[in-house]
């Protein structure tokens, strides 16, 4: 079994291939024994998370989820058996899909084998969940498993930085993002894949929450007058942004921010996921999390020391309530905002939640509104002072 | 136009022209002209009313005496009507009540506000004595046709045969044709109207609807039918326990105006003042009195005065310190409630029914009148109720069904607020739930608020809204008990299944993706079976614990409803030997008659005996064209003796056989936990000839 604590290189067909041939086995050998068979998977939650500096993102526990055959598990396993068959024969003829064309190929199948009718999905939840429970079976991303979701957030823009992709065919592409004009360079979600060099030394990389307001910078020049990488997570980050955020942090060893909206699900969907990873993707975040960003702001006293407009949460709203709650909640029992090393963070946390205040990244914008600049000018002040968390 | 000729105009419109006569008219006069008032409003709601009020009229009677009621009708088309859509009908109504004796026979059905029940403070269908005479007068209107009335009670040895017409000028009753006959019954009275009207069968405000909510809140009624297009059916009583009829109570000051207060100090005359507050009003002690006179300071001598000399200034002052007086709640033991077991017995009659729940409130006080409110939930498996139609909602006042303007009624708007939702029925946003369900709500008070003379609607006041709702509630909570049984049995028995579907399939796949041999997938097969039997004895075993459950609960209900049976029957036994020893007493003409009385009953018996042994296979609970009938006699008296009945039925449950499952350790695991048969009691009979004969028909006597 691969660990999964630590980052890993991206495992070959072959030996998934053989971990889900040598389960399906084993599976059956216990069938002829008329022996329950079990599927165990690891227990993708918060309470079994583990957070430890030293690793930098959330790892699992012990905890595991195991699934015996019997009346009320034998339609998940059945299913879970169905979806695999699938996931192998892509794996084997190299097929590549995302989970919404995995939904549809089981209807396909179902409707050509009408044996097969009582494992049809319902919805694409249904089938979703089936292959993420497959991956947590088998410890294996689902990229790995030949199923890619829609590319999407991490548009990047730089004048100095050279990508590096080893495509599928062996062959190799260089991409040089100061040749692409005003067009972004896109991550794929297989970062893995990509190598990184620069032209000229690059002083640091700012990840901003809005797809939109990293444009803006771009195009008032940002990246002309600082050797410097900009990307637009484009809101929760992706894993194609996550893993690129990391191959960054691990070639390129320079100084990342991160600069979004100072509100409770920033900080815990946003920004943590960047940092540390999510509970629900436990065995990924050792590729797909970059421990070493900071949080730039917006930071509570910036609001008072540049006059930011800030405004109350609105408590009737279900997704800002749900996300007061969930801060409160996380400063309970999330390991990594109780981790000491992170104090600064769930003291800003534990801020939003009391005064249930928020500010948006664009607030910068509001200083000085006939500067283009001053939104630039405020974000590299902050990072030479050191005022980041 | 001159100054002078504007103002003279100006006088003549402002002054009552000369010549016209103030004229006043007799409540017969005003009545005839608004009969759509109380509840004569069009051909269909003339017949309905009609039937309604004789038959109220007839249990109010049998109950005030405590007479076992049995009250036979018969509607017959005599042709077709003058009126647009109408026919010419015969309307007979007979039963074995009192009697009424015969210088009453007028008042009862030819005077407005003649009655024995107004303000008694009682809980009685009838209340004002309006309705009878509207219906004679609605016969007088269309035919032309007086009503015809033969009645006889215990101490008469002849029956008196009239008709009787409604002298509007005057309001008074007026009868003809006095004729004194022989009657094959000790007493009772029977009424014939002919008039013209339309029968409705079916549909809430059917004919059919009105006659199975009235034997549901009547369980000690039995009703003999024959209606046109149906033929004849009996509703067997199922209960022999007449209600008990409470004194009636005095009324609550605090529930009197000032008006009232000083006309009914002017009915006492010359009683003295204290006791006419201790004897007049309810809740109003002589400690009361003492305290209320200290608190407002009114003058000690006025308690020794009489009525009589009490000024109507010291009347009002002592009004107001009644009012500023906390007083008790009026008592709450005047209201006449039917009964959880009665009414478990009663639903039974409504038809196929396999699931029931009924909860009977505590009396109460609702806007300060005593008030008892009885909820029955049935679910209907052979009727024609669709799952996503409304409920049946079945509306009782005083044990009166409720046909009309249902929405404005306290007890729809009670439904609709109640979240039947997490009771496991299907409800409309702010509307009554859906399903092949019978609501059933009966409320019973001695001052019930209607809102139209015609007491189709009960007031909707927050109160007693609030009591209903909390009836409901309770009713839902074991409806909802019940399902959520029926829904984890069916999860078990679905849980089985997916053992057998899933699990081949399993083993398909895994053979296929490990391209295993056939040898592989034969004994994977014969491993599954072993697992999957385990599996299926387990969840079996499971079922079986539960069905164990039910049975213990069941067992439990019966006997409950076997006692109240027991009960009912030494009370049978006691009555009727009462009556053979009053019997002995009487004098020999007097004792011919019940010589009839006991000849007549024990024909009955032995005809149902003889039905009883014939009566399998039971005819259909439908006829011809759907509509839901209850048993004919022979089923029905059959039944009476052992109802086995629940208040709880486990669901059905489909038997399945698959090639996994184990073999059953228990035949009981695949039947049904099911009802004695309850539903028997209640299936329709063949029509016409299970009608027990109606009393001979009299022979004639000219006075």
């Amino acid at each position: 079994m691969v660990s999964i604590n630590k980052p890993r290189k991206g495992r070959v067909n072959a030996d998934i291939m053989q971990q889900c041939l040598s389960l399906c086995d084993t599976m059956l050998g216990d069938l002829e024994k008329a022996k329950r068979p079990i599927l165990r998977a690891i227990k993708c939650s918060l309470d079994n998370s583990l957070y430890d500096h030293r690793v930098g993102f959330l790892t699992p526990g012990d905890k595991k989820v195991s699934t015996e055959l019997n009346v009320s598990s034998v339609k998940k396993m059945s299913r879970a058996v169905f979806m695999l068959e699938i996931l192998l024969r892509n794996i084997e003829t190299g097929s590549v899909n995302t989970k919404r064309e995995l939904y549809y190929m089981s209807k396909g199948e179902i409707k050509h084998s009408p044996i097969l009718k009582p494992l049809d999905f319902a919805d694409q939840d249904e089938s979703d969940s089936v292959v993420d429970f497959i991956c947590e079976m088998i410890e294996a991303y689902r990229e790995e498993m030949n199923c890619f979701a829609n590319d999407r957030g991490g548009q990047t823009y730089s004048q100095q930085l050279i990508v590096t992709e080893t495509l599928t065919d062996g062959g190799k592409a260089v991409i040089d993002l100061s040749q692409l004009g005003t067009s972004p360079f896109q991550p794929k979600n297989r970062p893995q894949n990509l190598m990184l060099s620069t032209k000229k030394k690059i002083d640091f990389a700012l990840v901003i929450e809005s797809e939109g307001t990293a444009n803006t910078l771009v195009s008032n020049g940002f990246t002309k007058r600082h050797n410097s990488i900009i990307i637009g997570a484009g809101g929760v980050p992706s894993n194609a942004v996550r893993g690129w955020v990391k191959r960054i942090q691990d070639q390129l060893k320079i100084p990342i921010f991160f600069y979004g909206d100072l509100d409770a699900y920033t900080l815990q969907n946003i920004y943590r996921t960047l940092k540390a990873g999510s509970a629900s993707s436990l065995i990924r975040n050792s590729d797909f999390s970059a421990p070493d960003v900071k949080f730039l702001g917006v930071l509570p006293e910036d609001i008072k020391k540049y006059d930011l407009n800030d405004y109350a949460v609105n408590e009737k709203d279900v997704a800002e309530g749900r996300s007061l709650k969930k801060a409160k909640d996380a400063l309970q029992n999330d390991p990594f905002f109780k981790d000491k090393r992170n104090r600064g963070l769930a003291e800003i946390l534990e801020w939003l939640y009391k005064t249930k205040r928020r500010c948006e990244q664009q607030a910068y914008y509001a200083v000085a509104p006939r500067d283009p600049q001053m939104a630039e000018k405020i974000i590299v002040e902050k990072i030479k002072r050191g005022n980041f968390v | 136009m001159t100054k002078k000729s504007a103002q003279t105009e100006e006088n003549a419109a402002s002054k009552p022209r000369a010549g016209k006569k103030i004229t006043s008219s007799s409540t017969a006069e005003y009545f005839s002209k608004n009969l759509q008032q109380v509840g004569f409003s069009s051909p269909t709601k003339a017949v309905l009313t009609t039937v309604k009020e004789a038959v109220d009229n007839s249990l109010d009677a049998c109950e005030d005496n405590g007479i076992l009621p049995e009250i036979n009708l018969t509607i017959v088309k005599l042709g077709a009507g003058t009126m647009k859509n109408t026919d010419k009908l015969k309307i007979t109504v007979d039963d074995n009540g009192p009697g009424i004796h015969e210088e009453d026979i007028s008042k009862v059905f030819g005077e407005y506000l003649a009655s024995s029940k107004f303000g008694r403070g009682r809980c009685s269908r009838g209340q004002q004595g309006i309705g009878i005479s509207a219906a004679t007068t609605w016969a007088l209107q269309t035919t032309a046709t007086p009503v015809r009335v033969i009645t006889k009670t215990k101490d008469q040895r002849k029956a008196v045969s009239c008709s009787v017409e409604v002298d509007l000028k005057n309001n008074k009753g007026i009868t003809r044709d006095r004729q004194t006959i022989d009657w094959d019954r000790p007493h009772g009275t029977s009424v014939e109207f002919i008039l013209e009207g339309r029968v409705q069968l079916n549909g809430e405000a059917g004919l059919l609807s009105y006659l199975r909510g009235n034997v549901l809140v009547n369980p000690h009624l039995t009703l003999n039918y024959t209606l046109p297009e149906i033929g004849s059916a009996t509703y067997e009583r199922v209960t022999k326990d007449v209600p008990h009829v409470p004194e009636a109570i005095e009324p609550h000051p605090h529930t009197m105006k000032l008006g009232e207060f000083l006309s009914h100090a002017r009915i006492f005359g010359r009683v003295r003042l204290q006791n006419w507050l201790k004897t007049g009003f309810s809740r109003m002690g002589d400690k009361v009195i003492t305290d209320m006179w200290k608190a407002q300071k009114l003058s000690p001598q006025l308690l020794n005065k009489t009525l009589e000399s009490v000024t109507d200034e010291n009347l009002k002052a002592i009004y107001t310190a009644v009012q500023a007086t906390q007083l008790m709640a009026p008592s709450t033991q005047s209201v006449v409630s039917i009964g959880e077991d009665a009414m478990s017995l009663s639903v039974e009659r409504l038809g196929e029914i396999d699931f029931f729940a009924v909860a009977t409130r505590k009396p109460t006080i609702c806007d300060f009148k005593p008030m008892q409110v009885e909820v029955a939930i049935a679910r209907v498996t052979g009727g024609k109720i669709d799952g996503d139609e409304p409920v049946q909602v079945l509306r009782f006042a005083n044990r009166v069904p409720l046909q009309f303007d249902k929405s404005a009624c306290a007890i729809v708007k009670a439904i609709t607020t109640v979240n039947w939702r997490s009771y496991g029925l299907r409800q409309p946003k702010d509307a009554v739930p859906t399903g092949p369900y019978i609501l059933a709500v009966s409320v019973v008070s001695p001052f019930i608020k209607f809102k139209n003379a015609s007491k189709e609607t009960i007031d909707a006041s927050d109160e007693l809204v609030e009591e209903i709702r909390r009836a409901l509630m309770q009713a839902g909570q074991r409806l909802s008990r019940h399902l959520s049984r029926e829904n984890k049995a069916a999860d078990l028995e679905e849980k089985i299944l997916h053992l057998e579907k899933f699990g081949p399939v399993l083993v398909d796949t895994l053979v296929r993706i490990t391209k295993s041999s056939d040898k592989r997938k034969l004994a994977a097969y014969e491993g599954l079976k072993k697992i999957l039997g385990r599996d299926t004895t387990e969840a079996q075993s499971k079922l079986e614990t539960a069905e164990t459950a039910l049975d213990v609960a069941n067992t439990a209900r019966k006997k409950r409803l076997k006692s109240f049976r027991d009960e009912d029957s030494a009370y049978e036994d006691t009555q009727s030997k009462n009556r053979e020893s009053s019997d002995e007493n009487e004098g020999d003409d007097e004792s011919g008659d019940r010589d009839d009385e006991h000849q007549d009953d024990s024909e009955s018996v032995q005809s149902s005996k003889k039905s009883k042994s014939k009566s399998a296979p039971l005819a259909s609970s439908k006829d011809k064209k759907g509509v839901d009938l209850p048993k004919g006699k022979k089923g029905a008296k059959a039944s009476t003796k052992d109802l086995g009945i629940l208040s709880v039925f486990a669901p059905e449950k489909a038997a399945t056989k698959g090639k996994f499952r184990a073999p059953l350790k228990s035949k009981k695991t695949a039947k049904a936990v099911k009802p004695s048969k309850p539903a028997k009691a209640v299936k329709p009979s063949k029509p016409a000839k299970s009608v027990k004969p109606a009393a001979k028909k009299p022979a004639i006597h000219k006075k």
